[in-house]
């Protein structure tokens, strides 16, 4: 009795064991998604679709301006290209320079109203300006 | 006075007078508490590849050439490195927004990338600035992983 009760204990002890060693770790919960960036809030996208999309999009014929800034990708990238991207459109916004001149002299409908300059420069400065 | 001998007395002249004619050389400062290379963000080979291959023109520590001291090419020299430190200055760096230092890594991506930088034209005289492929891709990778860093930090 005493003998198999031992054994007993020694069996489910090395159960206990085998089991701990098959069971996966449980997978760390710090995942790829928190460094994507959050999506476009729908103001700013609304000005971004009427005003800018038609040259910085994934099949913009030109290809400087689709280098530069690609809306399409830009959802998708991570958080640290997204503020990267936003800093520089707040750096054209504050400069006036986009749309750029050109285009707008053939097409002055293409011009930022101050309310949508205002929406772009106030998301594209993301934290900066936060605490002030 | 043979004509070719006034040509010449003349182009000396006006060699000689315009050295008179300031050329605005970015000052140099020893004292950079803020500098790219005191932060942390970069060590090794990356950082002698930035000293050596962009910091003539994009800090406060340029190592001038005699001949940025002699117009008319010291008006060149002094050219680039002003708007080279206006576009980004590495001595200032932990003094730039966090949103700005990511579009700087972003855009050092890019103009190495596409060897837009170091200027072609410093490189005619600057062989030792030249990056092979492997050196730009280590640069490259460095900015991109910096940028996560720079994130991350933010957070914290
Ligand atoms: C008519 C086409 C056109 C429109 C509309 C347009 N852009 Fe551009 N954008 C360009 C071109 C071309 C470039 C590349 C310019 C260059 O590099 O010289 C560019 C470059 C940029 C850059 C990169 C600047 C840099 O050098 O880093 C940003 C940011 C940008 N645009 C933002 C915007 C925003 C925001 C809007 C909408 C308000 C907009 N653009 C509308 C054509 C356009
Ligand atoms: C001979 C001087 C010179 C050297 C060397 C040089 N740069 Fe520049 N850099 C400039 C000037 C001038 C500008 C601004 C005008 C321009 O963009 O062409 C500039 C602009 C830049 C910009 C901003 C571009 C933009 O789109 O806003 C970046 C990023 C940059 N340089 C990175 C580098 C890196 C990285 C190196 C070294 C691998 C380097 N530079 C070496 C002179 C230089």
């Amino acid at each position: 009795m005493k003998k198999s009760s031992l054994l007993l204990s020694a069996a489910f002890a090395v159960g206990l064991l085998f089991f701990q060693a098959i069971q996966k770790p449980t997978i760390e919960t710090h995942d790829e998604l928190s460094m994507d960036g959050p999506k476009l809030p729908a103001n700013v996208k609304a000005v971004v679709e009427s005003k800018c999309y038609g040259c910085h999009n994934a099949e913009a014929k030109n290809e400087k301006s689709k280098k530069k800034l690609d809306w399409d990708e830009f959802e998708a990238s991570k958080k640290s290209k997204q503020l990267a991207t936003m800093s520089k459109i707040n750096e054209v916004l504050t400069e006036d320079a986009m749309p750029p001149k050109k285009f707008l002299e053939n097409k002055p409908e293409g011009k930022l109203t101050e309310e949508e300059k205002a929406i772009l420069l106030e998301w594209s400065a993301g934290k900066k300006k936060k605490g002030e | 006075m043979k004509l070719w001998h006034k040509l010449l007395l003349g182009l000396a002249i006006i060699l000689i007078a315009i050295q008179f004619i300031p050329s605005d050389l970015p000052p140099i400062t020893t004292e950079n508490p803020a500098d790219l290379m005191g932060s942390g963000l970069v060590d090794g080979e990356v950082a002698t590849l930035l000293k050596t291959a962009c910091y003539d023109c994009h800090s406060n520590t340029p190592d001038y050439p005699w001949y940025s001291y002699v117009a008319p090419s010291s008006w060149l020299v002094a050219k680039d490195t002003r708007e080279g430190r206006e576009e980004v200055n590495f001595s200032n760096w932990e003094k730039i927004e966090m949103m700005d230092q990511l579009a700087i890594l972003d855009d050092i991506i890019s103009e190495v990338e596409e060897e837009h930088m170091p200027l072609p034209i410093y490189l005619t005289l600057h062989s030792e600035a030249k990056l092979d492929a492997s050196q730009r891709q280590l640069i490259m990778d460095w900015a991109e992983a910096a940028m996560d860093i720079v994130v991350e930090d933010e957070e914290e």
